[in-house]
């Protein structure tokens, strides 16, 4: 296969997983914003309005975030109910080129859910200051930043979601272990509001949460006081880290020809 | 194609093996059926040989390249309907088939065409916009038979390809198999389905317990079984009587012997003398079957219980 085959290859898996079911049932985008909508309701209701700059940022990691139980579940049931992979593998199409299409067509189905946080927050900041409220600011490097995260988090999650898949032999179980992985990267590590919010001995556990770390650097964004340059370098870090170690034990579960 | 193969899956160490020692040659150009019951290793072979499973011993060899060692040479030149599959249900006909093409990197003009070609050739057209999830079991697998026709792929693997569907729709899926083979592409079939075998394969390997038991083509193999012909006799004959001319088994009203061709004769001409309903002509494969493994095919049991 040549670079220009393998570029075809994964346009072409992200857009019949994720264009197309966005098209023959646009439902399930109302279904993707549900639960990432509800929480940043909940918390703004809860905090008098005091966390939704937290929130608003939280809901895109929290979309994001979802990739990763969606690719896992996509790939198990491909794998097992399907036996799309295993057409696939008798095919000059490649694993890595399979799961980043996959992994692509994650992204695209998670787009609106995502455009509609964006604007949130474009217009939310502006909107809020216009009250005599605490605005946070809508400007560019606020955007890139919220951006790169983004994308970090998106490698993250498509690399647990591939790694998850590979334990998996049934889409039941994933979906029976899927709210204890949302419980431990969005629920309870600092996604929706802020880590100061926790108890002490609470923080210290969320530090071992990758999602803390993206979280930190987006709350950066809208946050009134300065985060320290170091503290933001090591938020990258860490959540980089995590990210290639995923990635390197995805690569080294998978396996596209059994033994 | 295949020599010495032999796949010890590792959760089933101390059990036999899967496959033992396999060794088949198949020549490019028309319809390979590999036959036997559940767990006779039919799909452990297709797996092996479309390079998604690695054999414990043996070679594996797919127009001249090495599956084992090379799998990217060979995976450019097959494709492969696995065993109980389904198609992306929220794809209609039309999208199943050109997004496949273009998955496996073929440009979209060439996709294009060969999707409309095959859509044509099968009789999907008016079905083309239609969701997979609304067609019959028979349609689907047509479309699904329709996605590996259409791509440039020189050998096809189909598992099974019938499972489960009424015999009406098995035709619809036969004839969309009998078509592959026009442009002397090698389609290797697995069924459990002989008279699908005996329909479809110019050459048949009879698989069980992982092992070759015959191989040749369909009068090939009833030639090798001992007594070629059956004649059914019913009730008015009693079956010691039949016993002499060869193996006699009870069907529902009458019995059932195997025998040799002036055997054959003699019996029909004593039993028809006796006011008795007759009829005779060469075994089936299914009678093969029966001959050579020692129970029917259908019988329930997987080669690996039966040992």
């Amino acid at each position: 296969m040549t670079e220009r085959h393998r570029l075809r290859s994964v346009l072409t898996l992200a857009y019949l997983n994720g264009i197309v079911p966005m098209r023959t049932q646009p439902l399930f985008l109302v279904s993707v914003l549900a639960s990432p909508l509800s929480f940043l309701f909940f918390v703004t209701i809860a905090s008098h309005g005091l966390y939704l700059k937290y929130a608003v940022t939280g809901g895109m990691l929290f979309t994001m975030l979802s990739i990763g139980t969606s690719l896992q579940t996509d790939l198990t049931h491909y794998r097992t109910d399907l036996k799309l992979q295993d057409m696939v593998v008798a095919s000059p199409v490649e694993g890595p080129v399979y799961v980043t299409g996959l992994a692509l067509s994650e992204l695209l189905y998670s787009l609106p859910g995502l455009a509609v946080f964006a604007a949130l927050w474009a217009t939310g900041g502006p909107a809020l200051g216009a009250t005599g409220t605490y605005a946070w600011p809508v400007n560019l490097p606020n955007a890139l930043t919220i951006g790169f995260t983004l994308v970090i988090v998106w490698g993250f999650a498509s690399a647990l979601g591939f790694t998850l898949a590979t334990y998996f032999e049934d889409v039941r179980e994933i979906f029976l272990f899927s709210s204890l992985i949302s419980l431990g990267l969005t629920v309870f590590p600092p996604v929706y509001y802020p880590l100061s919010a926790l108890p002490a001995w609470a923080q210290t556990i969320a530090y071992f949460s990758p999602t803390t770390y993206a979280a930190q650097l987006l709350h950066a964004t809208t946050s009134a006081a300065a985060t320290p340059v170091g503290s933001l370098a090591a938020d990258w870090g860490v959540l980089i880290a995590f990210t290639v170690g995923l990635l390197f034990l995805a690569a080294a579960k998978a396996r596209w020809r059994e033994p | 194609m295949t020599e010495g193969v032999t796949k010890q899956y590792p959760k089933n160490v101390g059990r036999p093996p899967a496959l033992d020692g396999v060794s088949l040659s198949i020549r490019p150009g028309g319809i390979y059926g590999l036959i036997g019951p559940n767990g006779a290793g039919k799909t452990t072979i297709i797996r092996i040989c479309s390079t998604q499973l690695l054999p414990t011993a043996g070679t594996v060899t797919i127009l001249g390249h090495d599956a084992i060692a090379d799998p990217r040479s060979v995976r450019t030149r097959i494709a492969v309907i696995p065993q109980e599959s389904r198609p992306l249900y929220f794809l209609n006909v039309d999208e199943l088939v050109y997004l496949y093409l273009k998955m496996r990197g073929m440009d979209r003009a060439e996709s294009r065409r060969r999707t409309n070609a095959v859509l044509e050739e099968l009789g999907l057209v008016e079905e083309r916009k239609r969701l997979v999830s609304r067609l019959s079991g028979g349609m689907r697998r047509r479309a699904m038979v329709a996605m590996v026709l259409a791509s440039d792929a020189e050998v096809l693997f189909l598992d099974e390809p019938t499972t489960g569907l009424d015999p009406l729709a098995r035709r619809e899926v036969w004839g969309a198999i009998r078509r592959t083979i026009r442009d002397h592409r090698t389609v290797i079939l697995t069924t459990h389905y002989l008279d699908e075998a005996e329909q479809l394969a110019s050459r048949i390997a009879l698989l069980d317990r992982g092992k070759v038991l015959l191989e040749g083509t369909a009068d090939d193999l009833r030639a090798r079984v001992r007594r070629p012909y059956r004649v059914t006799v019913d009730s008015r004959v009693p079956r010691t009587e039949l016993e002499r001319y060869g193996d006699v088994t009870d069907v529902d009203g009458g019995h059932l012997v195997f025998t040799r061709e002036s055997d054959a004769r003699e019996l029909a001409l004593k039993a028809l003398g006796a006011g008795a309903r007759v009829s005779m002509g060469p075994v089936s494969l299914e009678d093969v079957f029966l001959q050579v493994v020692g129970r029917p095919i259908d019988d329930g049991t997987t080669g690996e219980e039966a040992a």
